[in-house]
């Protein structure tokens, strides 16, 4: 079968920089083929070469039969691509947004009617058609952007990091469309920093430093590595190709005084509330954070976290409740808690213009810190985020997962007795992860309170305690372990086979096996009864000719957790309306 | 045709995110005509009322006759007569007069002796310009003094018998016989306005897209340059031609500035002119990065010269060669012509068809070089 696309020594140079260093690549019709590296490895400019958005310094890729350069014209109208970033137009309607790419494209009005209400039926957009994109959740303008770039049925579909900020239920949503569309015929290329949605692509390629390391399937790539997990294979291929960098992991952190604990309790929130208008955000949140505890706090886009985290730092007044902060009131608090707390925002929030030392100094004064101690600080904090001898690099230049690293330094320069970090490692490759959890490890095993939202679930596991958040309501609170162990809902089954996406929609087809979720390549099946599921799923995929490799009950992982609590109070929600 | 429909959709787009800012757009469409209030009231170019003070050391028949011609021109307002010299220097310091005349003791003698009479005039010169104007009155109330007594002495000499009369200038000014300023400031302001405001909206209408990097789906769409920046065009221009309707309306119901010609004329033409105005918003908007440097840019290259190089403030005859030629860089400049062409003297194409030429020229080669420049591509 000839490829769909195939790049031959594809290279890209920006002045200094080589972005994309020579890559050779063939994707098949209908094949997922998943990039994986982490922040900086070339990922994006590899998919705006393929894309024809950029022309190679040197090599070649034709996509359809065309070549990227001389033929974009001819590739264009059978190409879509989803950006990393909401690229849609945040004041118009779903359906307007939808109009309009259906317009650039030229797609005919009789065949535009028909494929729009089949796209906004199949994404589950349809009740949204007339809200406005830039008020739709993180996952549904996600969904929104695809079908934008589907509404004139392209053959391929490049997309950048399509789930990046997105909760794990909605993740999994968008990952069974793109199994359909590859069932459909469409060649898929997805960048992903997810190493769950890495094994869920037909084959992988690891990228680092603008080269292609290995690409094959997920299942030979770990087999050839003798990994567990893909995380486990990236760690190695990435962490062999630049030595070191994990030996740099710094465990010699002592910010954060310990102090004799007046008060055992960091954080006590009793039916804290907060209504924009109509909008109840957080809905009478009560929970209690002990001192240096590591308490991460989770739930899906807009489910209330970051509001929760902007009112314990005091940038926002609660409507309702008590909320006590390192035992002091945030409703009549002053300057003297601020000066106890730290705060890492969701944004980069650091000067790109300033160098990695400026930035120490301006947060490091705007804290109070003393000149002497603040001279002192600073050498323990660049050596805590790894920054040493790099004082003078710009902020700009830093990558991804060093930035993150940088923005906690800042935060923690004034040695704060708690530390408030929202969603701190959003869009971080897992290597990065494992160093940023790390420290915070640290921090805490200093005597610092840490509460974190998050968004990976595989980094709750880190966590002493967990608090789910949904809808702006607490579901459920306590330790990872107690949180499994807790469930009664039923038995998790996991399954491997073939063509998962073909016998997830069988399975689902059954009313006993409704509740059945991709999980990684494999699936995860939520069952009342284990032997009677198991003989019913057996009996279901041998008549489709998909024999089961594996079967057999397992532990509940957090993320069937989050997945569950959900579907619950979906399901409370639904029937207390009736 | 498909071309259309693809401009056409990104015009619509356009459109309704503009219509779903309602702030910028207020801003875009109020703005233009509390400029035109504050530029038509504030540059009032005419110097009238002028504040006069008077030390009248001869108090005789004479001197009060040469005051009151001050008074009666109209130009000049009696802010104090006053006895001291000490007092003249301190109206002026405080600036509650602009102009004083001393007329020393002996003046009505002197005259009537057929001598000649000096009459001292002081002017605060911080206001060059009022100055300026105010001496030349002062030139001419005394000139025409001098000359009735002239005609006084010649009556006496020929005995009544015969009238002799000095030759008398009778000026009539066309175009605007009151010499109003607001009549020609009004349909100046069309063309300053035109090519302040409309521009700064617009350059940020590609480069928005950019920084948002919704641009990716416009590269990647089959939507050619010519045909994405036309459907950007018309919604900017559209919105500057309805200013020009509220500029033209306030201009005549407000400031009963007359549109002597071709009302139709007048607009066809503006709309061809906001064609070329917004143009350069579109050729900022493809060129920069960032809202800000677009917003900046537009200022410098569009805001201050519609005021400098328009020949609204500074005629464009007096400029030095160099800014004379650089004054073409801006379409304002013929359109000052033609809009106050068609509103003060009522000529139409027959003599304005050169401008009209020039502005078309003006506005197919900024839309090209814009064209050219837009790459649907990244770096």
């Amino acid at each position: 079968m000839p490829a769909v696309i195939e790049a031959k020594g594809l290279a890209r140079r920006f002045k200094e920089i080589t972005a994309v260093a020579g890559v050779d690549l063939d994707v098949a019709r209908g094949e997922i083929c998943g990039l994986v590296g982490p922040n900086g490895a070339g990922k994006t400019t590899l998919l705006h070469l393929l894309a024809g958005l950029l022309d190679p310094t040197a090599g070649r890729a034709t996509v359809l039969g065309h070549d990227t350069v001389r033929d974009a014209a001819a590739l264009r109208p059978r190409l879509g691509y989803v950006s990393q970033e909401f690229t849609l137009y945040g004041t118009l309607s779903v359906e307007e947004n939808l109009d309009f790419f259906a317009d650039l494209h030229g797609v005919p009005a009789a065949v535009r009617a028909r494929r729009k209400e089949e796209l906004l039926a199949w994404s589950r957009l349809a009740p949204f058609r007339d809200r406005r994109a830039g008020r739709l959740s993180g996952g549904m303008q996600k969904k929104l952007h695809l079908c934008s770039t589907l509404v004139h049925e392209p053959d391929v579909l490049l997309l950048d990091e399509p789930t990046t900020g997105v909760d794990p239920a909605s993740r999994r949503e968008l990952w069974e469309i793109l199994y359909d569309l590859a069932g459909r015929g469409l060649t898929l290329v997805v960048a992903t920093p997810y190493m769950d949605e890495a094994e869920r692509c037909h084959r992988v390629a690891l990228i680092e430093r603008g080269r292609i390391l290995r690409c094959d399937t997920p299942d030979a790539l770990k087999a050839g590595l003798g990994a567990r997990s893909m995380e486990e294979a990236f760690i190695r291929v990435v962490a062999g190709g630049e030595a070191g960098r994990a030996a740099r992991r710094s465990r010699s952190v002592a910010a954060g005084g310990a102090r004799a604990a007046e008060d055992a309790l960091a954080v006590r929130l009793d039916g804290l509330t907060k209504a924009f208008g109509d909008f109840v955000a957080v809905d009478h949140v009560s929970l209690s954070v002990a001192r240096g505890e590591v308490f991460g706090f989770l739930g899906p886009n807009g489910s209330g976290k970051t509001t929760t985290i902007k009112m314990l730092c005091g940038l926002l007044a609660p409507s309702a409740g008590r909320a006590e902060v390192l035992g002091e009131d945030i409703g009549r608090r002053g300057p003297r808690l601020k000066s106890r707390i730290g705060y890492m925002s969701q944004r980069f929030s650091l000067y790109n213009d300033l160098t990695v030392g400026e930035n120490l100094a301006f947060f490091g004064r705007g804290y109070g810190v003393p000149p002497r101690r603040l001279a002192e600080r600073t050498g323990s904090v660049l050596e805590m985020a790894g920054l040493g001898g790099e004082e003078r690099r710009l902020a700009r230049e830093l990558s991804g997962g060093v930035k993150q690293r940088l923005a906690l330094g800042c935060a923690v320069l004034h040695e704060p007795q708690i530390l408030f970090l929202d969603e701190p490692t959003a869009g971080v490759d897992p290597l990065a992860r494992g160093e940023f959890w790390d420290l915070i490890g640290s921090l805490a095993e200093a005597g610092t309170t840490v509460f974190v939202t998050t968004h990976y679930l595989d980094e709750a596991e880190h966590c002493h305690r967990l608090g789910l958040i949904y809808r702006g309501r607490l579901l459920a609170v306590g330790s990872p372990q107690a949180l499994k162990d807790g469930m009664r809902a039923g038995v998790m089954l996991e399954l491997e086979c073939r063509e998962p996406f073909r016998a997830l929609r069988l399975l689902r087809s059954e009313p006993l096996l409704a509740r059945a979720s991709f999980f990684g390549s494999r699936l995860h099946v939520l069952v009342e009864d284990a032997a009677e599921a198991e003989l019913l799923i057996r009996k279901a995929l041998t008549r489709a000719g998909l024999p089961v490799r594996r079967l057999e009950p397992i532990a509940f992982s957090l993320e069937d957790l989050f997945v569950i609590f959900i579907d619950m109070a979906e399901q409370g929600w639904r029937e207390r309306r009736g | 045709m498909g071309s259309l429909r693809r401009l056409w959709a990104v015009a619509r787009k356009e459109t309704r995110e503009i219509l779903r800012d309602p702030v910028t757009l207020g801003i875009a469409i109020i703005l233009p005509v509390l400029m035109m209030f504050l530029v038509a009231y504030a540059i009032t170019l005419d110097v009238r009322e002028i504040r006069l003070a008077v030390l009248d050391e001869d108090g005789g028949p004479e001197s009060r006759e040469y005051v009151a011609g001050f008074l009666q021109s109209g130009y000049f307002r009696l802010q104090a007569a006053v006895r001291r010299p000490r007092e003249i220097e301190r109206l002026l310091d405080e600036g509650s007069a602009r102009v004083a005349l001393v007329i020393p003791a002996g003046f009505s003698r002197d005259l009537g002796r057929g001598l000649p009479a000096e009459v001292q005039t002081l002017l605060d010169g911080s206001f060059a310009n009022t100055a300026i104007v105010a001496l030349n009155y002062v030139d001419a109330i005394t000139q025409a003094y001098t000359a009735r007594l002239h005609e006084r002495a010649l009556a006496a000499l020929a005995g009544g018998s015969r009238h002799i009369a000095p030759v008398r200038v009778e000026p009539r000014v066309r175009y605007n016989p009151g010499l109003r300023s607001e009549h020609y400031v009004v349909p100046g302001l069309f063309a300053v306005i035109l090519m302040a405001f409309p521009p700064l909206l617009t350059a940020l209408a590609v480069v928005r897209e950019r920084e948002r990097g919704s641009i990716l789906q416009i590269y990647i769409a089959p939507i050619r340059a010519w045909e994405f920046l036309g459907g950007k065009l018309l919604p900017y221009a559209a919105i500057a031609f309805l200013e020009m309707l509220l500029l033209l309306a306030a201009g005549s119901l407000w400031f009963s500035a007359p549109v002597r010609g071709s009302v139709p004329l007048l607009l066809g033409l503006s709309l061809l002119y906001v064609l070329c105005t917004v143009a350069i918003g579109l050729f900022i908007s493809t060129r920069t990065r960032s809202q800000v440097v677009a917003l900046l840019l537009s200022i410098v290259l569009t805001l201050m010269p519609s005021f400098l190089f328009s020949g609204f403030l500074f005629p464009i005859e007096s400029m030095p060669r160099f800014f004379q030629w650089y004054t073409h860089l801006y379409p304002a400049r013929h359109f000052m012509e033609i809009a106050r062409g068609i509103s003060l003297k009522g000529i139409g194409l027959e003599r304005l068809w050169l401008n009209v030429i020039l502005l078309l020229a003006y506005g197919a080669a900024v839309l090209s070089l814009a064209m050219l420049r837009f790459q649907k591509k990244l770096g």
